[in-house]
Parts: structure tokens; C-alpha cells; sequence
């Protein structure tokens, strides 16, 4: 018992110590490698030519940059470096890099690189499957968003005013080498801009930006030195939601004896859009839903659960919500979630979603050994068309108690792994428990899943059974062999 | 033989096991039934916290659960009563709050992580079935029929009475409290019946605990000492009462000291004097028991006589002095409102303003009790024809507890235990005499049976009397009595039976509808007939809790400071524990002055936000305009010459909203913050107000000091935010009349036409 004991509070300590890691948020937790501080990125590669799209389409920036490099030096290159500011390097989330010839071929290796913490130019080292060589091209595919970089100007708004969104970012794609042919493309939700920067033409580049409805055009522009920066500040309509979870916590717990997953996502959910200027009129608000029901307010959220997904609960910290839905059929498992409140800029509404599903759709049995392969969702939040962005997710998958050999594969970016043990009902030694942190996600990475395998004996099932029954059996015992005492003062009369 | 008696011996025991057996399985099945019965509201809503005060101990019990007991001990708890703050760890009975704490770590060591907050829910329920176990023990204790401990298990376990405080999630003292009140009786009977230290010990233990639980422990330190009076009076003082009652109270006056909110009044306070008295009286016919058994009669009785004028003398002029002096506390104004019904009306408007401090209404007694009120009296009655020690504190308690039930509504509580018993004894007492009965074998009684059973009552009650002296000169020369047809049998039982359902049928319709609503969530119908939940309670506090600063004070009237504490976690002016009454009232007067009067009050107590409850737009009545003139009436009590509850009556004597408001009605700001922008809810000149039923004025009222920060979806929860000072240092009105684009009054005197001065 004492071992227990013991074990519980080096085991209390010890996620103290895991939280109190995760509550300083303000540094990525990616793996970095050092190099020294004057580092420069060898001067072997030339884009020769490059596009960069800008998608402010949802309520965060999402880019994409689309170039050809080629090997400029005379061996072999297969290291290609992305600059970014110190700031974009906090908040960029799932940078992906592929072949544009050849997407099917995976994707590649990336890391960041740290030089010095002071500098403002920060860099992710790109790894080429093939080193590249001489002279030779290849068409890269980058993607990636930031978080957190979309600020509504003005900041405070009346409660049926438009919101209006700033973000500020360079004409001249940030690249490490020499760019011969540029041109970088915006994407608006709306034709609703108020304000651009204008790039006034030279002799034989036109004047920037050129306009088709929503899509504004910087470029094209020729040749540009390595690290190159033209700042482009554009303010545009955004009367949506930006919805930020600061923390998600999701708990897959996979039941072999209920033949049920359990789902539970708890969110720490705030509105970054523009706070309001005066207090929340209800009047307002209920005029409002029925003239003009754009609002930056969230009103409602809608998770899409796989289908066959039943039994959901919708609470906070104070109860049950009753102002869910939960449409369920042969074809789709709609939960339609409405806080308790009209979340407006500012405002916070932490709350927590969970559901079971059939385990058989999920879990299958290795045909030999005892080995199971569970595939589930990596991340399933509300699917907004405004967008969702996560600054922290972290996903256990919780396994039954006995479980060992665990391992794990999935495509969405991890910045720490751990496997403990979770002491929850009636558990003897715990279950075995993976836990994932990943960083700076957004809800286009709903649809990936993560893979676990492990091992799962038969006898490893029959663990709970038997120790609840010896429980109560010495409990008998004991109740017997106490009741057969004589602790009579005087002696018994026989 | 010896084969045939061992034989009879094994069916007798096989029998006994067989009995004890299947009153177990019985006694089970009953603390399932109220189990059951009590988890309407969880089935309907969810496992939620109900009303106001459970609240608070729950808030209590999570801090107990977080912090560890010695925190809690020392609790001083500055998000209440600010800017007082609260000692609230020696301020509170802490039994329910370590009885939680107690099954949460033991749950844990079992490894059954089960959440506090279904404890606190489930609690009340779980202890009612071990009331009802109390119950058959005790009653047991009174009788020897079987089945009368099984009824008054079962009658305790769905009375209405009881449910009333101990539905899931009516996590309140009561919820434990009842059963160790019933529990401390039986153990009390047991001791005085045995006369036993070891009884007496235990029913101290458990006073004890009761005093940790609940103030109304005091029923029991006054009800034991009555009882023991009593015997004494009738001349039953026994070395057996004497053990028993000596020992609980050394005990039990030890234990109750070690609440600190309880501390040293059971030497000091008057409600408790009666248990010293009693203790002092019993000492002094101690001693003079032992001295009669060693002096002659005649010189006794004149020592007798000198010596109780002596005692009795000398301890009415201490008890008097003491009084005086202090050191005993004088009664208390709860105390004379359980004598006088009309007193806190007049003296303590705050006590009289809680609805479960009004005096019973007697439909309440049907309504609570259904048949075992008409079963009462009976019982008491039975209690008479064997008046043992026992039965005497059935009697004791059963008239005591009758007449509080009258004067405080919350007081039924105390009176259902033991109408339970005496119903029960009543019960079985009908259905052993009829069920059990054997026939005698003399053949006129059969043939004369029908007509004297169709007479009804009257017969019966003569047949009870005949069948009691079976076997006497009477009986032998009217043996015709009617109990024996097996048509009196049927007809008695089965009307019996037949009131049982109905009793079962009335517990749970009354169960299921008045006593299973949590009040923080409203239930309606929509038009399909499907549950529709009003939320807006909970909305507005959980608004408050996210988007508020963590230390936002929040000035509301008394009833939601529990709710805003437990839910919203934002510290508050005022709430349920009502010690201080001119506190409350100074939120009566910021609530019921003017604008100009209440900004200086809110900005003295740093008020950030202003709750209030409106019903108007849904017609909840239970909302804060309704309630308004209790807050005029404690105010006026503190300040009678700055709020006049006249004032806020028309000149007709009408409590009036709408156009016929007083101008101080109008200019309240409780009248302010409910209707403020409620006429822009519906077309000109249309807005209602559906609690009143009245059409509010044409243009609203204005609020210059405090400004609308949130409303819930049905209105039923206002906030305000109460402004800053102006940056340029205008008041709030003048500020606010500039912002609407008001022309700056000018402030010429204005000249009238000139008039000659005489004098």
C-alpha cells in the first residue's frame, strides 16, 4: 500500500512538473538543432522562380509557396533553408514540404534550426529525399499558417459593426537565396478591402497590387537578393469569429470489455476577434440574429463525429449545456453545439464535448499474436467555415490496463511523446497511456488519424475480474474471521 | 427423543433465519425505494446542485477536497461579504462537508475517481435509506410487532416531509442530519432501556456528530432532557436513566464543543440551559434518593422540602445573575419567533423574508403527510396504553415536534420521523389485529358476524376491546364480535392496502412535482410537448465567471450570493448567511435609492457588477421586483429616514410598476436595472410586463451610473457594470446626458417678475 502510495505522488510530482513545462507556451516546443550564431545559409541554391499565396480566407493566415529551386554549387545539395522572424516561428504551425512533380512520393523532412535567440531570423532546414545535383531543379510545394497573426483593427467594434482584420506580411517571398522571378498572390474572403499597400510599378514591372475580385497580385517581380523584405499591409472584412483554443486536452479511452472508444475533448476556447466597445445588448443581439446574422460573435459550433458516434455530452464547468443537438443517422453524426452564451471577441467559454463509438470500427485484431491496431482521428474539433486554430493539443490515447509493445505512427507534427500510466476506476497497475503534444494546429488537420498498435494479452483482460473478486473475497474472510472472535470481557456461558 | 427436539429446534432457527433474512432483503428493498424516489430531478435535468444553500456547501466541500481538512479548519474566506470576508471554517457545521470528504477519499482508495460534485448530489439520497434503517431500529425500540419497524422504514423512507430536503442534489445539513437525528433517538432508547455506558456513550458520539452537521442539533439537547423530565416527574427516575443521561451529556456536551462554531454555548446559551438543568436536577434526586434509602421518612420529607426551595432558590438567582452579567447568552430572535409568529415580522424583517420561516399552512400537513397524519394520533395513542420510558419520549417528542411544525414550515422536517413511528405503530397495530387474528372456535360468534360488520367502526373498536380480554366474563357473554369473518378481515385490510397505494401514489406525485426541481434550471413545455430548459441562471453565471475579472465584485440581493459564489466564483457583497443584517440592508438601500444615493454606496463596497433577477419577459415570478420589498423593509429597518416603504406604495396602497409607480419606485435602481431597454424589446407602447400583467410605461427608464454589461437569453438575469468616475470629472448624469447629445442646460437663474418687499 505504501509502494502505492509513493508511487501515486511521484507520479502527482511528476505531471506537476509536465504542466508546469506546458503552461509556458511562449516558445515553440519543437526540436531544434543549434548552429553557430553567424550562421548563413550556404549560397547553393537560386529560386528561379517562385509563387507564394497568401489564403486569409479563414481567421488565419494560411501559405503556401511554390518555387523551383536549382543547385547552384558544384557538388551534391540537399539542404534547403526557410527564413522566418522569430515571431512567425512561434506561432507557425504544420509546415509540410513535398515534390510538386510528385506529391505522391511523401513528404519531407523538416526542422528547425536554432542560431541565436536573438536574432530575428530563424530558419526550418528542409532535407531533399535526393540531394540535388548540379545544375539540377526541383519543384518544391510549402505549406504552412500562422497563428494568432490576424489582428482586428480597429480593436473595438459595436455589436453590429463589421470587423475588420490587419495582417502584414512581404511582397518579396523571405527566402534564404537569390529569387529570380517572384510574384506573391492574396486571397480575401470578401472584395471588402479598405486598405492595401500600393507598390508603385518600376520600368518594366507594373504597379502592384492587380486586382480580380477577391484576389490581389504583388509581382511579378525579377530578380531579388537573398532576405529581401517589402512590407505589404492590407486591411480587410472579416465579420466572423476568430476562434482560438488555447489548450485542447482529447482522451481516446479504448475499452476492450465494453467493446467501446470513448471520446472526451475538453477545450480552453476564446474569440480573438474585436472585443466590444459597450456592454452586450440582447436587444441588439436578437434584432441582429434576424437582419444580419454575420457576426464576430461564435454562436454555434458544429463537430461532424464519424458516423455511428452515440451518446454525446456537451458541459462546462457548471453543468450540463442544454443547448446542444445531436443529429444522428445512417449517414452522419452531426453535434451541433451552442455555448451557453454568444461568444463575443474577448470573451471565454471553456468547455468540454464527449462521445462513445463502436469500437469494431476502429480497432482491429493483428491475425497473429496479440496484437491490435487501433485507428483513430487524430483531431476532430468543430469544423467552423471561419476556421479553428489550436495553440497546444494534447491527445492521450488511453489503452487498457495490461496493454504493452505500444506504438504509434501518424502525419500530424508532434513535439513530445510520452507513455505513463492512468490509475482511474479499479485499476491495479494502470493503464498504459500515450500522450502526443503538437503545437500550432488548425482544423485542416481534422481528417488525419494516428495508428497505434499494441499488444494486448488475453490474461491481461481477466486482471480486473479477478482482483475485484479476491478483493471481496478476503473481504469475507476477513468479515468472517473478525465475527469468530470472542472479545467478550466476561466468559462466554456455555 | 432427542431426534424430535432437535428437529423442532432446527425449523425454529431455520425460521428465525428465515424471518431475519427476508426483513433484510425488506429493509434493503425500502432503502431502494427511497433511493429511487428521490432521483427524479437527476433523471429529468442532471446531476446538478440544487436551490441556494446546497451551494455553498458544495462550494465548501470542494474547497474541504482541495485544500485538506486543516485548511478548511481555518478557512477565512475572502470572496464573501465583501469587504468582510468571512471566518467561514468556525463558522459552519462542518459534518456534511467532511461526511463528503470522508466517502471522496475512500472512494479514491479504492480506486473509484468519482467526482465530488456526484457525491454532494447523491448524498442526501444515500442517507435517506439509512434514515430508513434508523427508522425500523427505532421503532423497533417501541414495540414488539415486527412489522411496525418495517412500515415506519418504509413510511420514512417516501414521506414527502422528508423528501422535501433530501432529493438528489439538495445537498444541504438536513440531507444528513435526519438520519442522525433518528439514529441519536434510537440510541438514546437503547441506552435508557439498557442503561449502559456503552449506549450512552454511543448516543453522544452521535449527538455529536449531529451537532457537527446541523443547528438544529438544539431539538435534541432539549427533547433528551424533556424526555428525562418528564420520567422524573412521573416518578420513574431509575439508576438505568440516571447512567444513561449522565453519560450522554458529560459525553455529548464534549463533543459538541469541539465545533467551533459551536464552541462554549452549550454553557453559555439559554437553548442550551435546559440540558444543564436537567443534568443538575437529575444529580440533586440522585442524591436524595440515596438519602431516603438512609433516613427515616418523616425527618426526610421536611429535609426534602428545605432542601429542593434551596437549590431551586439559589440556582434561579444564579441563572438570573449570569444572564445579566453576560455570560449567558439572552435568547435570540430565531428563538422568539418559535413562540411568537408575528415577532420577526416586526423586529427582524430578514428572518421573516425566507419563505421556509413562514408558519405552516395546514394543507401543508396533508401535503407532507398525506395518511399518516390521521394515522398520528392514533399511534400517540397507542403509546398511552403501554406507557413505558420508551413510549414517554414518542409522546415528548411527538408533541414538541407538532408544535414547531406549526410555527416554521422547515419544521415539518423534525415532525416527520416520528410520525412515521407512530403512524407505523398505529399501521401494524390495525393489520396484526386483523391479519393475525384466529378465529375463535365458538360456533355463535360465525353466525352472528355479517350484521354487527356492516355497523362498520363503531363494531370494530368494540371487537378490538373483546378480542384484547378473549377468554374474560364479557367476552364469554358477547363473544359475537365481527373482526373474526373473514369479510371484516378483507374489508379492514384491504382498505388498509388500499390507503397504502394511495399513500405510495401521493409520495411520489408530490416527489416528482414539487419537490424535484432544482430552481437554478427551469423546466417548460414547448408546444409538442417536448422538455424545454430555461438556463438562464446558469447562463449569466458562467458569462460572469469567463469574461469578468477574477476578483469582480458582485452586489446582488442576498439569494444569489450562494449561487454566484458556487457558480459564477466571483466574490460577493451579500449572500445566504444571513449574520449580518445591516450589510444586507445596505445593498437594500443601494438597490431601492436613487441612482445618486446607491453610486456612492457601490463605489464605497468597489462594486464592479450588479446582478439583478428579472421574470418580467418570461414571467418567472419568483424575481427580484417581487422580492423588492423585503429589501425596502431590512433597508428601512437601518435607515428609516432615508428608505420609506410607504413611499414605494401609490397613494391607493398599490405596489405598482407600470404608470402609476411612485416616482421612488421609478427612481429606484432596482426598478432602473430590471426595465432598463425593455420597452425596445416590443413596438411602442406595447411592452408588458407578464408577472404583474401590466403594460409598462411608454419610455423606460434612464441609468447614468451603471451600464447594461450582459442579459440572458430570457431576461431573466440582468448584469450591470457599475462606471468608472468620468474622466473629466463630471458626475455620471450630466456625463451621460452629454453622450445622448443633450444641450448643456444653462444654468441662469431664471428672475421672476419683481415683487415689493414688505417688511
Amino acid at each position: 500500500m505504501r509502494s502505492f502510495a509513493l508511487a501515486s505522488v511521484f507520479l502527482s510530482l511528476v505531471s506537476t512538473a509536465v504542466c508546469a513545462d506546458e503552461s509556458n507556451l511562449t516558445k515553440p516546443l519543437s526540436s531544434k538543432f543549434l548552429l553557430p550564431s553567424a550562421f548563413k545559409p550556404p549560397q547553393v541554391f537560386k529560386n528561379t522562380n517562385l509563387v507564394h499565396v497568401v489564403n486569409l480566407e479563414k481567421s488565419y493566415p494560411k501559405e503556401s509557396i511554390n518555387v523551383v529551386i536549382e543547385n547552384t554549387a558544384s557538388s551534391p545539395q540537399d539542404e534547403y533553408y526557410l527564413p522566418f522572424t522569430t515571431r512567425q516561428m512561434e506561432t507557425i504551425g504544420a509546415l509540410e514540404v513535398k515534390d510538386r512533380k510528385a506529391p505522391e512520393s511523401g513528404l519531407f523532412e523538416v526542422e528547425a534550426a536554432e542560431i541565436d535567440p536573438e536574432s530575428d531570423t530563424q530558419y526550418y532546414r528542409i532535407r531533399l529525399p535526393k540531394p540535388l545535383a548540379p545544375k539540377a531543379q526541383q519543384t518544391l510545394g510549402i505549406t504552412y499558417h500562422f497563428l494568432s497573426a490576424l489582428d482586428p483593427l480597429p480593436a473595438t467594434i459595436q455589436q453590429k459593426e463589421n470587423q475588420y482584420l490587419v495582417y502584414t506580411f512581404s511582397a518579396y517571398c523571405p527566402s534564404a537565396y537569390v529569387t529570380l522571378k517572384q510574384k506573391t498572390e492574396v486571397k480575401f474572403p470578401t472584395t471588402n478591402i479598405r486598405e492595401h499597400t500600393v507598390i508603385p510599378g518600376t520600368g518594366k514591372e507594373p504597379q502592384s497590387p492587380q486586382i480580380q475580385g477577391t484576389k490581389y497580385t504583388y509581382g511579378s517581380f525579377g530578380e531579388v537578393p537573398a532576405g529581401a523584405y517589402e512590407p505589404v499591409r492590407v486591411r480587410y472584412e472579416f465579420t466572423k469569429p476568430l476562434i482560438h483554443v488555447s489548450r485542447l486536452e482529447r482522451d481516446i479511452e479504448v475499452s476492450h470489455w465494453g467493446g467501446n472508444l470513448a471520446f472526451e475533448e475538453r477545450y480552453t476556447m476564446t474569440n480573438r476577434a474585436a472585443n466590444l466597445s459597450a456592454g452586450f445588448s440582447r436587444t441588439q443581439f436578437a434584432q441582429d440574429a434576424y437582419y444580419n446574422p454575420q457576426s464576430p460573435a461564435i454562436k454555434e459550433l458544429k463537430f461532424p463525429l464519424r458516423v455511428g458516434s452515440l451518446t454525446p455530452y456537451f458541459t462546462d464547468v457548471i453543468g450540463n449545456v442544454s443547448t446542444s443537438r445531436f443529429r444522428s443517422n445512417k449517414r452522419e453524426a452531426n453535434l451541433e453545439l451552442k455555448p451557453r452564451y454568444p461568444v463575443y471577441g474577448g470573451w471565454n467559454y471553456p468547455f468540454r464535448v464527449g462521445w462513445d463509438a463502436d469500437l469494431k470500427k476502429f480497432l482491429r485484431k493483428l491475425t497473429t499474436g496479440d496484437g491490435y491496431v487501433l485507428n483513430a482521428p487524430f483531431l476532430e474539433g468543430p469544423k467552423q467555415p471561419e476556421g479553428v486554430e489550436y495553440e497546444l493539443v494534447e491527445l492521450r490515447v488511453i489503452l487498457p490496463e495490461g496493454a504493452t509493445n505500444l506504438k504509434y505512427s501518424t502525419t500530424v507534427p508532434v513535439v513530445s511523446e510520452s507513455i505513463t500510466m492512468h490509475k482511474t476506476f479499479m485499476d491495479t497497475i494502470g493503464r498504459t497511456t500515450l500522450t502526443l503534444t503538437s503545437i500550432n494546429v488548425v482544423d485542416d488537420l481534422r481528417d488525419r488519424e494516428i495508428i497505434v498498435t499494441y499488444d494486448y494479452p488475453f490474461m491481461a483482460g481477466l486482471r480486473k475480474p479477478l482482483v475485484i473478486f479476491s478483493g471481496v473475497l478476503s473481504l469475507f474472510v476477513a468479515a468472517w474471521a473478525i465475527g469468530s472472535l470472542d472479545v467478550a470481557i466476561k466468559a462466554r456461558s456455555s | 427423543m432427542t431426534a424430535a427436539t432437535s428437529d423442532s429446534l432446527l425449523k425454529k432457527s431455520t425460521g428465525r433465519n428465515t424471518r431475519g433474512l427476508l426483513r433484510l432483503v425488506i429493509l434493503c428493498t425500502i432503502a431502494a425505494a427511497a433511493v429511487a424516489s428521490r432521483l427524479f430531478s437527476v433523471i429529468r435535468f442532471e446531476s446538478i446542485i440544487h436551490e441556494f444553500d446546497p451551494w455553498f456547501n458544495f462550494r465548501a466541500t470542494k474547497y474541504l477536497v482541495a485544500n485538506g481538512f486543516y485548511d478548511f479548519w481555518d478557512w477565512f474566506d475572502d470572496r464573501t461579504w465583501h469587504p468582510l470576508g468571512r471566518v467561514t471554517g468556525g463558522t459552519l457545521y462542518p459534518g456534511l462537508m467532511v461526511t463528503s470528504g470522508i466517502i471522496w477519499h475512500a472512494l479514491r482508495a479504492l480506486t473509484l475517481p468519482v467526482d465530488i460534485r456526484n457525491i454532494c448530489v447523491l448524498l442526501a439520497p444515500g442517507f435517506s435509506g439509512l434514515t430508513a434503517f434508523a427508522t425500523y431500529l427505532f421503532t423497533n425500540e417501541m414495540t414488539t410487532s415486527p412489522s411496525a419497524g418495517l412500515l415506519a422504514a418504509v413510511f420514512m423512507g417516501i414521506a414527502p416531509g422528508y423528501i422535501s430536503r433530501s432529493v438528489a442534489g439538495s445537498y444541504d445539513n438536513e440531507a444528513i442530519a435526519i438520519f442522525l437525528l433518528v439514529f441519536t433517538f434510537y440510541l438514546w432508547i437503547k441506552a435508557l432501556k439498557v442503561g449502559s455506558v456503552f449506549w450512552g456513550a454511543l448516543c453522544a458520539l452521535f449527538y455529536g456528530y449531529m451537532v457537527s452537521a446541523w443547528g438544529g442539533y438544539v431539538f435534541i439537547t432539549n427533547l433528551i432532557p424533556l424526555h428525562v423530565f418528564v420520567l422524573v416527574c412521573m416518578g420513574r427516575f431509575s439508576p438505568r436513566l440516571y447512567v444513561s443521561y449522565t453519560t450522554w451529556y458529560a459525553i455529548g456536551t464534549l463533543a459538541s464543543m469541539q465545533i467551533p462554531f459551536v464552541g462554549f454555548l452549550p454553557i453559555r446559551s439559554s437553548e442550551h440551559m435546559s440540558a444543564l438543568g436537567v443534568f443538575g436536577l437529575l444529580q440533586l434526586v440522585g442524591f436524595v434518593e440515596f438519602v431516603r434509602a438512609a433516613i427515616p421518612s418523616k425527618q426526610f420529607g421536611t429535609l426534602l422540602r428545605g432542601f429542593v426551595l434551596l437549590v431551586f432558590a439559589i440556582s434561579l438567582f444564579g441563572l438570573v445573575t449570569l444572564t445579566f452579567a453576560g455570560v449567558i447568552a439572552p435568547w435570540t430572535g430565531r428563538f422568539y419567533s418559535l413562540w411568537d409568529t408575528g415577532y420577526a415580522k416586526i423586529h427582524i424583517p430578514i428572518i421573516a423574508s425566507v419563505s421556509e420561516h413562514q408558519p405552516t399552512a395546514w394543507p401543508a400537513f396533508f401535503f407532507d403527510l398525506n395518511m399518516l397524519i390521521w394515522l398520528f394520533p392514533a399511534g400517540v395513542y397507542l403509546c398511552f396504553l403501554k406507557l413505558n420510558d420508551e413510549q414517554v419520549f414518542v409522546v415528548v417528542y411527538s408533541i414538541l415536534a407538532s408544535y414547531f411544525s406549526g410555527v416554521m414550515v422547515r419544521l415539518m422536517l423534525t415532525l416527520t420521523p416520528v410520525v412515521c413511528v407512530s403512524a407505523a405503530l398505529a399501521m401494524s397495530y390495525i393489520l396484526d389485529s386483523y391479519l393475525t387474528v384466529k378465529s375463535p372456535e365458538t360456533p355463535e360468534s360465525v353466525s352472528s358476524t355479517a350484521d354487527s360488520s356492516v355497523s362498520g367502526n363503531g363494531s370494530t373498536a368494540s371487537a378490538k376491546k373483546a378480542a384484547k380480554q378473549e377468554g374474560g366474563l364479557r367476552a364469554n357473554r358477547q363473544p359475537l364480535v365481527g373482526i373474526y369473518t373473514l369479510f371484516s378481515k378483507i374489508s379492514v385490510v384491504s382498505a388498509m392496502t388500499a390507503y397504502l397505494l394511495i399513500f405510495v401514489a401521493h409520495c411520489t406525485w408530490v416527489t416528482s412535482n414539487a419537490y424535484s426541481s432544482p430552481s437554478v434550471v427551469l423546466a417548460s413545455r414547448l408546444p409538442d410537448g417536448s422538455q424545454h430548459i430555461i438556463d438562464d441562471y446558469r447562463e449569466a453565471y458562467q458569462w460572469l465567471r469567463q469574461n469578468t475579472a477574477e476578483d469582480a465584485k458582485i452586489m446582488s440581493w442576498w439569494d444569489y450570493g450562494y449561487q454566484i459564489g458556487g457558480m459564477a466564483d466571483r466574490p460577493t457583497l451579500v449572500d445566504n448567511n444571513t449574520w449580518n443584517n445591516t450589510h444586507i440592508a445596505t445593498v437594500g438601500k443601494a438597490m431601492s435609492s436613487k441612482e445618486e444615493v446607491s453610486y456612492p454606496i457601490m463605489r464605497q463596497h468597489e462594486v464592479d457588477y450588479v446582478l439583478v433577477v428579472f421574470g418580467g419577459l418570461l414571467g418567472y415570478s419568483g424575481d427580484d421586483i417581487n422580492k423588492f420589498l423585503w429589501m425596502v423593509r431590512i433597508a428601512e429597518g437601518i435607515w428609516p429616514d432615508e428608505v420609506k416603504e410607504r413611499n414605494f406604495f401609490t397613494d391607493r396602497g398599490e405596489y405598482a410598476v407600470d404608470d402609476r409607480a411612485t416616482q421612488t419606485m421609478k427612481d429606484s435602481l432596482m426598478y432602473k436595472m430590471s426595465y432598463y431597454n425593455y420597452n425596445s424589446l416590443f413596438p411602442p407602447g406595447q411592452a408588458t410586463d407578464r408577472v404583474r400583467g401590466v403594460k409598462m410605461p411608454e419610455v423606460g427608464p434612464v441609468l447614468n451610473t451603471v451600464e447594461e454589461a450582459f442579459t440572458s437569453e430570457n431576461w431573466i438575469i440582468r448584469i450591470y457594470k457599475v462606471k468608472d468616475l468620468d474622466n473629466v470629472g463630471r458626475d455620471h448624469a450630466s456625463a451621460a446626458s452629454f453622450e445622448r447629445g443633450n444641450k448643456k442646460k444653462k444654468v441662469t437663474k431664471r428672475r421672476g417678475p419683481k415683487v415689493l418687499r414688505v417688511e
